[in-house]
């Protein structure tokens, strides 16, 4: 494998979990619910997908299975912030810490087991190209799919009405509900949408880039995927930069290091994060333009009245 | 009258009870940081706790708890064993000790033994492998495969322990071959099997035909070598099965016989808080899984070089040794000696990389 091909696959693998993961995250919150289980709901979708692969064997159902095991851990959650008018952050934690503990426990007859990495999906013609050809075009299917989600809900929150409808019940759910939407049915599915999306996250890792199951398998990018939300000022295009780039500097930091340059290997291993922060930060200079994009209402109880 | 007169039965079989169950039992108490997994540092300690209850004695109970964070919630564990009437306890990770030795100041009747510690009192031994023996003849055998003279290193932490097994691969490639380059990536984390396999594949991607997995607990690295075709060495258990084209051999640690050894003691009454440091010659270090790939003169070198370091003729950090700067450090005709294997904080000559201070 050549250095250059390395370095574009090695950030495709490493960043399409984080973007899916965010995407979704980034639409609950849009929404107004800030859901801080992302952690939890990855490792369940980890482990569930990689238990269905084990005994399946097929890759689909396992993304499909792990995406709707997180979907349960997101209604648990909805339910309670959005029904019970639960604290968000306390509850985000406690749900967190419940899917990362339940991973682990229904995962434990598989744990550091592995299995053969899902089929990758080499796009014709283009797969062929010199070094670019393997690196950026000869991957699983959601690696393709990450990017035009995050396209897609760029896309839906700037021109559809469903977007529109989603950006009102975290901005003002009041308004939302005096012009006739269901704040809380528009909320719940928002979160169901973000389990969904972690779970799917989860099980990319599992079954797709790792191809093994363990305890702690998640290793807190759950918390990166929140981070890049809020650096990404709650803009899709911005969010998906940040992921990449964050995926990039992971794996340049690993490069750097096996070519052995005299570098403190700790001021690398925070590379990520510091250049994650830089370029977002400069990205949004204008103070005021993150206030405009950040939703008004994220983490607030909404109490319906009539 | 009468519920009364049930509660009295009631407590009388739970006192009857729990006098037998001390009076019959000796019991063992077992805490793991990591998850017990098929294989890994967790399960070849849960390997010794197996063994316990089938050769320290008929009496003998002992449980593990896994998955036990350093701090406060191993001090509770701890207190949890002890009240269950728990006579000897294994810490199974170093940041375990200063909870393990408050506990053992407090219970002078309880006997500890702690993974990788430094310090002993009477009743609070400590117990650490030398990897780096296993770790010599693994770079000795990563040596004489190497096509692309690159051999890769994955690390977690730059501790002493890990330094020491980078620095017997390090000895050995250059004694064996020369020409051939050692890279290291350290991860700084424990655990991240994730990231662990992107470092394998950045050591790929520069030329590196042989992986070593240094403290990795799952098959992360080897899995990576399976796939690029590449050898791996690995550490704790045996993973051939998870790389079985791969894995050029496993480093592996057996603790029974030392588990053992200290469960009857504590069970006698004449245990005493020792620091053992357990090699190739005490069994404690055990290479398995050599590959077929390796010629049988091959293996015979290895054999050779193994049976050196258990009888003694050979020491694995025997000098001359020069660092990486070119400062010598170990002179002609001395040993580094132990303190200074276990505190190792410098690489020698011929390693391509540094160590994060």
């Amino acid at each position: 494998m050549e250095t250059l091909t390395f370095v574009l696959s090695g950030t495709l693998i490493a960043a399409t979990p984080l973007l899916i993961a965010a995407l979704g995250e980034l639409v609950a919150e849009k929404a107004g619910v800030l859901n801080l289980s992302i952690e939890g709901m990855m490792a369940l979708g980890a482990a569930i997908a990689f238990i269905t692969v084990t005994t399946t064997g097929s890759y689909w159902l396992a993304l499909l299975t792990g995406g709707l095991a997180a979907v349960l851990l997101a209604a648990l959650f909805a339910a309670v912030v959005l029904f019970a008018l639960g604290n968000q952050v306390a509850t985000g934690l406690a749900v967190g810490i419940l899917g990362v503990g339940l991973a682990g426990l229904i995962g434990k007859p598989y744990d550091s087991m592995t299995v053969a990495p899902m089929p990758r999906l080499p796009i014709p013609f283009l797969s062929d190209l010199p070094v670019v050809g393997r690196g950026l075009f000869d991957h699983v299917a959601l690696v393709y799919v990450a990017p035009i989600a995050a396209v897609g809900l760029w896309w839906m929150f700037r021109h559809s009405k469903l977007g529109l409808v989603l950006r009102a019940a975290g901005e003002s759910p009041e308004t939302t509900h005096a012009i006739g939407y269901n704040v809380i049915a528009v909320r719940f599915l928002a979160v169901l949408f973000g389990g969904f999306m972690a779970g799917v996250a989860g099980g990319f890792i599992s079954i797709a880039s790792a191809t093994l199951w363990s305890d702690g398998l998640i290793a807190g990018r759950g918390w990166i995927v929140i981070a890049l939300v809020v650096f990404g000022t709650w803009r899709a295009e911005r969010v998906a930069i940040g992921a990449y780039l964050f995926g990039f500097a992971t794996i340049g930091e690993l490069l750097v290091q096996s070519t052995g340059l005299a570098v403190p290997s700790q001021l690398l291993t925070s590379i990520p994060y510091i250049a994650t922060i830089a370029a977002i930060a400069l990205l949004s200079m204008d103070g005021r333009r993150v206030r405009l994009n950040a939703p008004v209402s994220l983490g607030r109880v909404y109490r319906e009245t009539q | 009258m009468k519920s009364g007169l049930l509660a009295l039965v009631a407590g009388a079989c739970a006192l009857a009870m729990g006098a037998s169950a001390h009076a019959d039992t000796f019991k063992v108490g077992v805490l793991l940081p990591s998850p017990v997994a098929d294989v890994g540092w967790a399960r070849q300690q849960d390997l010794g706790r197996e063994a316990m209850e089938k050769e320290c004695g008929p009496d003998v109970k002992a449980t593990v708890v896994d998955n036990v964070s350093e701090g406060p919630d191993a001090a509770r564990v701890m207190n949890q064993m002890m009240t269950g009437g728990a006579k000897f306890i294994v810490l199974g990770s170093f940041g375990y000790m200063n909870d393990g030795l408050r506990a053992a100041k407090q219970h002078p009747d309880v006997d500890f033994i702690h993974a990788s510690g430094y310090k002993q009192t009477k009743n609070f031994g400590t117990f650490t492998a030398r990897n780096y023996e296993g770790f010599y003849l693994g770079g000795m055998a990563a040596a004489m495969v190497t096509k692309s003279n690159t051999i890769g290193i994955v690390a977690a932490f730059a501790v002493p322990e890990v330094v020491a097994e980078v620095d017997a691969i390090g000895l050995a490639v250059q004694k064996v071959n020369p020409d051939a380059k050692v890279k290291i990536i350290w991860l700084n984390s424990w655990f991240d099997p994730p990231k662990a396999q992107q470092a394998a594949r950045a050591l790929v991607s520069q030329g590196a035909d042989v992986l070593f997995s240094l403290h990795q607990d799952t098959p992360s690295v080897v899995n990576v070598a399976e796939a690029e075709k590449v050898y791996v060495v690995n550490t704790s258990s045996d993973m051939s099965k998870y790389g079985p084209h791969s894995v050029l051999a496993s480093v592996t640690n057996d603790w029974t016989d030392y588990f053992v050894e200290q469960c009857k003691a504590a069970r006698e009454g004449t245990f005493k808080g020792a620091d053992f440091r357990g090699g190739l010659a005490a069994g404690t270090v055990k290479m398995a899984a050599w590959s077929k790939d390796l010629t049988e003169e091959q293996m015979a070198k290895i054999k050779q070089a193994e049976e050196d370091i258990k009888s003694g003729k050979q020491h694995v950090f025997a000098g001359p040794i020069k660092d990486k700067d070119g400062k010598l450090r170990v002179k002609e005709g001395e040993n580094l000696p132990d303190p200074e294997i276990f505190g190792l904080n410098w690489l020698v000559a011929g390693l391509d990389g540094s160590i994060p201070k």
